[in-house]
């Protein structure tokens, strides 16, 4: 794709959104917006997240001023960016996709499957895990494009069906003996003191980072999100662009589920479900910052980590743990609120 | 001079700082090494004359878990033995599947409901109330403890596990290899019945046996495995990096322990409770897990239905599962088998001994 064309799929996004901005102006006054407004929008979530470090580091200098106490919170928390950043592409174009985390514990019982019971090597077990993934996603755009079904409920829809197949699979228990050498290339090799897992997803938002931010396929993804039927007059395949997000969306979960099963050495059939919370936190907070009213990679990475560090940090303090839970759930709807107010309420994309 | 003599030795006796108690926590661990034996639960009876027009209908917490798969299987080989109907409900840990079971039971004019396997009779009252006027005797078996918690006056009767005791034995392990230099990290769910026990038996041997030791608590409800117990770990392996004993009430926590002590670079082991084979696998294979307390399922299921044959032919109730734990180290644990299973490792005493017991050999 030339730079004409970017810059042609840029000029047709910004008269869309001053369309809308047109249109929202009718319906209520526009808002003045000052730098300072637009500063605090951008950056409020680091603030934030600086400004957490600070006061947990009040009460517990020597562990929340450590560096090992983050490198360990980055390792073990890569699979939830992952598993987040395949997340916000179908997000992006406009659907939801709540089948990830299903596809995250399939991929995950696959392999331990495939590596320990039928006694594949592990690099064929992850290609075939990645592979089922993509497919998982295929199914999920044929029911939502082609039936015309709404993503909410064809996602879980599948979500559930994975779950049995999961059961089915495991024989409803969990498996472990995974070749180390996934354990060694996830967790037990360090690079800067971190285990690798931090640096595949800090190498995947950036990837994602310069497609949304950087090619004609990031922009025609958000196109298709902000307005499907004006996408499909410019000229953009709206059915090939989003059934290739949810295929990306599928391929990514099932990455997570490699990192989550390399953590462990080990699968389970039940507990990948449980981040299915967590990634739609981070996914929505994560687009109230440094790209706000967009899902954007850098954002939602920021966001895990935000939200890890609230909880590392109630740990060291010692609080009983339905207090993480108020922390997760209470700390994404006051920070997503805090940004509306910036925003002056402007209604959300 | 004599009170001299006295005063002095009193003085040396408070200076002297508390011993562990070392020799009951080995005689402990020796004991519960040996392959298990079968004791009899009471006296022999004639179990296919008493039950020729009895029934029992199980219900398990969920079809979908290993445990209660595997008591179930232990109870349908038991009946077969003796030659009676029984029907084991299948349920997804769903308690509108559990309302239906003690709802069929009834219309289909069973003799006992058995709730097994940590199903909790507390979330089904009104059922169990009207299960028993209509003539269904309702018990549970596996669910509460022995010795420390109460069998609630709805239920007909339970036949519980002595959890105090795999508690003991856990902390015991832990001191023992410390000599008795324990600082222990325990964890369980507060939620689930058996934790209770479990949770106080660890606590209090290495508090009342251990003056050295040192224990933490963490609850980590069941749904938050997945999601708090791994930064829950590690960041208290990062707060007190001398924590030398992980604990988990239940070994299946051990596959969101065990990332957790890697990544903290902890040299913390694990010692926990079950039995599941595939903590027994990263027993066998790793060196995180150090030695797991387990106990034959299918002898659970035995157990269960003698303790409910013996309700239905109005024999003197049996309390405690005869069941007893087992130590799986790494000397012993390829007994378990590989990979490891619910059954193997703990010997078949138990097949002959209730076969002999109910007169069906």
């Amino acid at each position: 794709m030339s730079n004409s064309q970017i810059e042609t799929y840029e000029a047709r996004i910004a008269a869309l959104e001053h369309r809308l901005r047109a249109f929202e102006g009718r319906l209520a006054p526009p808002v003045s917006r000052t730098p300072v407004t637009e500063y605090a929008e951008r950056y409020g979530l680091l603030v934030a997240w600086g400004l957490l470090i600070l006061l947990l580091g009040w009460y517990r200098p020597d562990q929340m001023f450590a560096w090992n106490s983050y490198a360990t919170m980055f390792g073990s928390t890569a699979m939830i960016v992952v598993l987040t950043l395949g997340l916000i592409i179908p997000l992006t174009t406009g659907d939801f996709d709540l089948s990830v985390a299903s596809t995250m514990g399939l991929s995950s019982m696959l392999i331990a499957y495939w590596n320990v019971r039928m006694g594949w090597g592990i690099e064929q077990a992850i290609l075939m895990a990645l592979v089922v993934g993509a497919v998982i996603g295929a199914i999920n755009a044929l029911f939502i494009l082609w039936f015309g079904i709404h993503s909410l409920i064809v996602t879980l829809g599948t979500g559930y069906f994975l779950n049995g197949v999961i059961l089915w699979v495991s024989n409803s228990g969990p498996i472990s003996g995974v070749s180390m050498d996934l354990v060694r290339a996830v967790i037990l090799t360090r690079f800067l003191g971190i285990p690798l897992s931090f640096w595949y997803a800090v190498t995947l938002t950036a990837v994602i980072w310069y497609v949304f931010q950087h090619t004609a396929l990031g922009r025609r993804l958000l196109f298709v999100g902000r307005g499907r039927e004006v996408a499909r007059l410019s000229g953009v395949n709206v059915v090939q662009v989003r059934a290739g997000a949810l295929i990306a969306s599928g391929t990514i979960a099932a990455l997570a589920g490699v990192i989550y099963t390399g953590m462990r050495g080990a699968a389970d059939p039940s507990s990948a479900l449980a981040f299915l919370l967590p990634a739609f936190a981070a996914a929505f907070l994560g687009s109230t910052t440094l790209y706000p009213g967009r899902f954007n990679a850098p954002g939602a990475f920021v966001a895990v980590f935000f939200l890890s560090t609230g909880i590392m940090g109630l740990n060291f303090l010692g609080v009983p743990s339905f207090v993480q839970n108020l922390f997760y759930g209470g700390g994404l709807v006051v920070a997503v609120s805090i940004s509306q107010l910036i925003r002056k309420r402007r209604p959300m994309d | 001079m004599k009170k001299l003599a006295l005063t002095a030795a009193a003085a040396a006796l408070c200076a002297t700082p508390a011993l562990a108690d070392l020799d009951a926590a080995r005689a402990l661990l020796e004991r519960y090494s040996q392959l298990p034996e079968f004791t009899p639960p009471g006296p022999a009876f004639d179990a296919r004359a008493c039950m020729a027009d009895q029934s029992i209908f199980v219900i398990g917490l969920s079809s979908a878990n290993p445990f209660n798969v595997a008591i179930s299987q232990g109870m349908l080989e038991a009946a077969g033995h003796v030659g009676f109907r029984i029907r084991d409900w299948e349920t997804q840990l769903d308690p509108s599947q559990w309302v239906q079971g003690i709802n069929t039971a009834v219309a289909e004019g069973f003799s006992l409901i058995d709730l097994q396997g940590g199903l909790p009779p507390e979330f089904l009252v009104p059922q169990i109330m009207e299960a028993r006027e209509a003539g269904v005797l309702v018990t549970s078996t596996h669910n509460w403890d022995a010795t420390t918690q109460e069998v609630p006056e709805f239920m007909d009767g339970a036949a519980n596990t002595d959890y105090v005791t795999m508690g003991e034995i856990m902390a015991a392990w832990a001191m023992v290899q410390t000599d008795g230099q324990v600082n222990a990290l325990v964890l369980g769910p507060d939620e689930i019945t058996p934790t209770a026990p479990l949770r106080d038996a660890i606590i209090g041997y290495l508090r009342d046996n251990c003056p050295d030791c040192t224990t933490s608590y963490i609850n980590v409800p069941f749904n938050d495995w997945a999601t708090q117990m791994q930064p829950a770990v590690q960041n208290a392996l990062l707060a007190d990096p001398s924590i030398n004993y992980v604990l988990p009430v239940y070994d299946s926590m051990s596959q969101f322990i065990a990332p957790a002590i890697q990544i903290a670079g902890s040299n913390a082991k694990i010692v926990s409770f079950n039995g599941t084979p595939f903590v027994l696998d990263m027993l066998r294979e790793g060196d995180i897990v150090e030695m797991i307390v387990g106990e034959s399922l299918g002898w659970v299921g035995y157990a269960g239905v003698d303790a409910n044959m013996r309700l239905l032919c109005g024999l003197d109730p049996v309390g405690t599962l005869n069941t007893p734990a087992y130590i799986f180290s790494k000397e012993n644990v390829e007994t378990a088998g590989v990979p490891a299973s619910y059954n193997d490792g703990y010997g078949d005493s138990h097949i002959a001994g209730f076969k002999a017991l109910w007169g069906v050999e």
